[in-house]
């Protein structure tokens, strides 16, 4: 299986250590981390730059949200798969995101089971 | 002019729920929470060593905040498999609980409930605006030996 190129988007430092810590479990041994990115506009300039296969991306971000990213990625790298990892929880911000580009939506609080099982389903 | 109502039982119910999916799933540990009870106090917040803050608007006004101790934080990240304890961490992941928080009770009001990126802060870091005018409800829980709380204090549009 060729390696995949992730770029992980979110407003907290937290966060974004958190699913990168996750890379190191045997169950995504073809993922590399090539970025992080703390809001909407830098998340535009690193996938532009690193042309990621897939990104994580939370909604809420200051600069430029999650859903105006979406849109842009998707215009530029429409190859890109890229997966919501947000609070937001409702159905109606869930259907906005996969129309915008999205590929999958998982909600926060999220386990690292759930979290590498929706990776690995972008992946295949 | 939009008339607006007061958090009700079931609604302070989905806060609580919230608490819990957020130990349980980011940590694998629960939390117990308690009884919500009034907010007697000038400003909607209960000041701990770190505080998160959520400003709400669309069809809601109001404001919600996590608060916690430094020592709850300590273990929190420790269970998320942060190694770095920095005061940048504690306002990080306190912000992020609080979102999370706001963020799920979506599920239960709809996307107009429109909630703000995280601001956080050390104990009396902001002076927190009242927007809301009906009571503020604060919901105590007991995470390992320590405690935090999550304060709630919204207007609800009354033509929902």
């Amino acid at each position: 299986m060729t390696r995949k190129k992730l770029l992980v988007v979110d407003d907290s430092t937290i966060i974004r250590n958190h699913i990168a810590r996750l890379l190191g479990d045997p169950r995504l041994p073809n993922l590399d981390i090539v970025g992080l990115a703390s809001d909407g506009e830098k998340a535009l300039a690193a996938a532009r730059d690193k042309r990621p296969d897939l990104i994580t991306m939370d909604l809420t971000m200051p600069n430029m949200d999650g859903e105006a990213c979406i849109e842009a990625v998707a215009k530029i790298l429409p190859e890109t798969r890229i997966l919501v990892v947000s609070a937001l929880s409702d159905n109606a911000t869930a259907l906005r995101a996969l129309t915008k580009g999205a590929h999958g939506f998982l909600q926060k609080p999220f386990t690292d089971d759930s979290l590498i099982a929706a990776l690995l389903e972008l992946m295949e | 002019m939009t008339a607006y109502r007061a958090l009700n039982h079931a609604d302070i119910e989905v806060f609580s729920e919230s608490i819990s999916a957020f130990f349980e799933n980011m940590t694998r540990r629960s939390a117990q929470v308690r009884t919500a009870y009034l907010l007697e106090a000038a400003e909607p917040i209960v000041w701990d060593d770190f505080n998160g803050l959520i400003k709400v608007s669309g069809g809601f006004r109001g404001t919600i905040s996590f608060s916690a101790p430094r020592t709850l934080l300590d273990e929190v990240l420790k269970a998320m498999g942060e190694p770095s304890k920095s005061t940048e961490n504690y306002l990080d992941v306190v912000g992020e609980i609080a979102n999370q928080l706001s963020g799920r009770a979506r599920k239960h009001f709809g996307e107009s409930l429109d909630i703000s990126p995280p601001l956080s802060c050390k104990r009396g870091g902001f002076i927190v605006t009242t927007v809301a005018t009906g009571p503020a409800y604060v919901i105590p829980l007991t995470w390992g030996s320590y405690q935090a709380h999550l304060v709630v204090h919204l207007d609800l549009a009354s033509r929902r």
